[in-house]
């Protein structure tokens, strides 16, 4: 053991000038448990703290829950869960944010990254870090400001559209609204995030491809389409699963924002699951809602890294 | 050199011990399902004069009050250490259930319990809490006002024992009743409160209630409760089945449909207690307030400068010589199944809750309203109140308490229900849905979540 440390404490410092010597040969066992040793805790945390979750929430979902009571139930909850008006409701909520503003948001970010890209443009970095700071504001905090600028009463929104002479709106009272409201928070708070992404690949494109088409006569319109948007598909492919994740797991920006009202007209799988788990204590059937969002969040991903290799 | 050889096994027993703690942590969880509770039924903390030391949870002003009765307490029972912690309302309704998860680690002995999450309690978690049957308790079946034994008992067992009554009451601004020329004591039924409310809008322009009518918070259907419980209907019925579909919920809803659609109702996001309802009240925006008792006391010191415009009358009945008395509200104190000193946190209680010096002295410090009717002698009760424009208010709300009123069977899902309740309201509220419809929908999906059957 002392020999194995010395061994390791001396080749932390002089490995790189000392190459391996005889007096490697008697820690060797301990030096390729070492490996192990190091990830130990990082493993022990994940299996604590993730693996066994993972695993007893499913067990958990066979379970009809109350409080300390519960009884084996099968595929009962998932059966509740087909007949659910609610979580097919929360479904559709999500799958209308995913249909609606991860595309708008796509292309905005799309724009974006292109424009901070443009020899034409000054104080790059201005802009850069203005777009990207969104990105790092904490979600209750933005979602409380959100919530604080759109409130109907009392907004800064709603004054501005009174300076124009325009009619007050209800953006988080009016279950119209309110899907507006939080879809103009999450495309405020990851635009910059995605156009990042993009911006980087932008930059791996090399500029003898432009200079190429602008010889051959291709205009701004065309070296748009045939050389950044073929460049940037890997960029786009991952940004449209990232964005597809993140919006199934949908939870803070509504919960804070509207708590999921009004008439569940925000309410999304995030929001439902935490409801029947936190509030009602049902965590059977809060596990099967989880394990009905891990299904359709990798039957998605399946979907969308397949259709992208089948472009290819 | 030394210094590193040294070094290395402290860091190796550090990340060992970090390990350790997270497979702990992990496993904390399994055993605390484990450890569950005895669940026996006898009596614990001993024979003859109670001893030793408890702990009691409660929240803010009842916390205060009841550390203030531990001096007079100590004189009857001197061996007694009692401990009043302010865990604050609503995080004590989450500690309670994160300890009674755990089988009761960490409990107090002595809880301060709303009746919104007693049944909770009691149903979902069977050795919670004590059997206070055992401790004597029935002797004070009538001390208390009538309905509250059943909220707090199940059969021949006594769960706790009840402290605050919320009785409903209706305070209005009479000086705008008044300007529109409406006396609201010729009020009998909510008709006549609706056809008075459009006078009243029409010649002051205020509204009468305030309404949060897209659910902002779950506490957003008290006006729609308080219909209900004055036709002795609740969200469900003293067995536990759904009655949201009832011909009585119906009427209920319809009525707040009419002021809605007559222009009665102001929008506010919160309940009363909350920013957005006092605001609305505080500004004049509205001409009445269907609150509970604690609102009166309450509105005294929201609103000083308003003081001799407010009075109050009972709620009216919703049909002609109906019940116009509603408890819509109680809070109770409860001793914890796996207490070890069960006699002591009684005796406590018993001595806080069942003596009138206790209760009316607690109702002068902070005016809450006590359940225990020989409370209600005190002249307290009875003295007029320059605020109310010298109207004995207490009063009103100690003939209601005194009357029959229906007892209210919340259960462990009155959360649920009142999701379903608010989401009703408000598509009947903001897109005119009709009430019928969306109550049949609402009692069907909540019977589809709770596998209770409707009645």
């Amino acid at each position: 053991m002392s020999l194995a440390l010395r061994e390791r404490s001396g080749g932390r410092g002089e490995a790189p000038t000392r190459p391996a010597g005889p007096g490697r040969r008697p820690g060797r066992s301990t030096a390729r448990l070492a490996p192990y040793l190091f990830i130990l805790p990082a493993l022990a945390l994940f299996a604590g703290f993730r693996l066994y979750p993972i695993g007893w929430s499913f067990v958990l979902s066979l379970y009809h829950t109350e409080g300390m009571t519960q009884s084996w139930t099968g595929l009962g909850n998932y059966q509740r869960l087909i007949h659910d008006p609610l979580f097919w409701k929360a479904l559709g909520n999500t799958a209308l944010i995913l249909v609606v503003q991860v595309p708008v948001m796509l292309c905005l970010a799309l724009g974006l990254s292109v424009a901070l890209n443009s020899a034409l443009l000054r104080w790059k970095p201005l802009f850069r870090l203005g777009f990207f700071l969104p990105v790092v504001t904490g979600l209750v905090t933005y979602g409380l400001m959100m919530g604080a600028l759109l409130n109907q009463d009392s907004g800064a929104v709603n004054w501005l559209l009174g300076l124009v002479g325009l009619p007050e709106v209800h953006w988080l009272t009016d279950p119209f609204w309110a899907k507006v409201s939080v879809m103009l928070a999450l495309t405020w708070h990851y635009t910059g995030y995605n156009a990042v992404i993009y911006l980087a690949r932008l930059q791996g494109i090399p500029d003898e491809h432009y200079e190429a088409a602008a010889v051959d006569g291709a205009g701004a319109w065309r070296r748009f389409w045939h050389i950044t948007l073929p460049g940037l598909r890997p960029a786009m492919l991952l940004t449209v699963v990232l964005s597809t994740i993140g919006t199934l797991q949908l939870f803070d920006e509504p919960f804070i924002m509207t708590g999921g009202g009004p008439d569940n007209a925000t309410t999304t799988i995030g929001v439902y699951l935490y409801q029947t788990g936190f509030r009602y204590f049902d965590f059977g059937y809060a596990s099967a809602i989880g394990y009905a969002l891990v299904l359709i969040i990798s039957v998605l991903g399946l979907i969308q890294v397949k259709l992208a290799k089948e472009e290819d | 050199m030394s210094g590193r050889v040294v070094g290395e096994p402290s860091r190796r027993t550090f990340l060992r011990g970090l390990s350790a703690a997270a497979l702990a942590a992990g496993g904390a969880g399994a055993l605390a399902a484990c450890s569950g509770s005895s669940g026996s039924g006898a009596v614990t903390g001993g024979t003859g004069e109670p001893s030793g030391s408890i702990t009691v949870w409660s929240w803010k002003n009842p916390a205060a009050e009841l550390k203030a009765l531990i001096p007079a307490f100590n004189a009857v029972h001197p061996k007694v250490q009692v401990n009043v912690q302010d865990i604050g309302n609503p995080a004590i309704w989450d500690k309670i259930t994160i300890a009674m998860e755990a089988g009761g680690q960490g409990l107090a002995d002595l809880l301060h319990i709303g009746v919104d999450y007693l049944p909770s309690y009691i149903e979902k978690f069977p050795n919670g809490l004590a059997d206070l049957s055992q401790l004597g308790a029935n002797q004070y079946a009538d001390a208390f006002a009538p309905g509250l034994w059943q909220t707090v008992s199940r059969g021949s067992k006594v769960y706790a024992l009840p402290w605050e009554a919320n009785a409903a009451g209706f305070f209005f601004r009479a000086d705008l009743f008044k300007q529109a020329g409406v006396d609201p004591n010729t009020l009998a039924t909510w008709d006549d409160v609706i056809a008075a409310g459009k006078k009243v809008k029409a010649a002051t322009g205020v509204g009468l209630f305030a309404v949060d009518k897209s659910a902002s918070q779950a506490d957003s259907a008290n006006l729609l409760q308080l219909l209900m419980q004055l036709q002795g209907v609740f969200y469900f019925n003293l067995d536990g089945k759904i009655t949201l579909n009832s011909p009585e919920a119906v009427r209920a809803l319809t009525l707040v449909k009419e002021m809605n659609d007559a222009g009665l109702l102001v929008d506010v996001q919160g309940s009363p207690g909350t920013t957005g309802y006092d605001t609305a009240v505080k500004s004049g925006k509205v001409a009445v307030c269907p609150d509970p008792a604690w609102y009166g006391g309450y509105l005294e010191t929201l609103t000083p400068d308003t003081k001799g415009d407010w009075q109050l009358i009972l709620p009216p009945a919703v049909t002609q010589g109906g019940s116009r008395s509603a408890i819509v509200n109680s809070t109770h104190l409860a001793v914890s199944g796996t207490s070890k000193n069960q006699r002591a946190a009684f005796a406590f209680a018993e001595f806080a809750l069942t003596r009138p010096d206790s209760q009316v002295s607690i109702f002068k410090a902070k005016g809450i309203f006590p359940a225990l009717l020989k409370a209600y002698d005190d002249p307290v009760f009875h003295q007029a109140d320059p605020f109310f424009g010298g109207q004995k208010y207490a009063e009103v709300f100690v003939e209601e308490l005194s009357k029959p009123s229906a007892p209210t069977n919340y259960t462990s899902d009155y959360a649920r229900a009142l999701k379903a309740v608010d989401d009703a309201q408000t598509k009947v509220l903001l897109q005119g849905a009709d009430p019928a419809t969306v109550l049949r929908a609402a009692a069907t999906q909540l019977a589809q979540q709770t596998r209770r059957s409707q009645a």
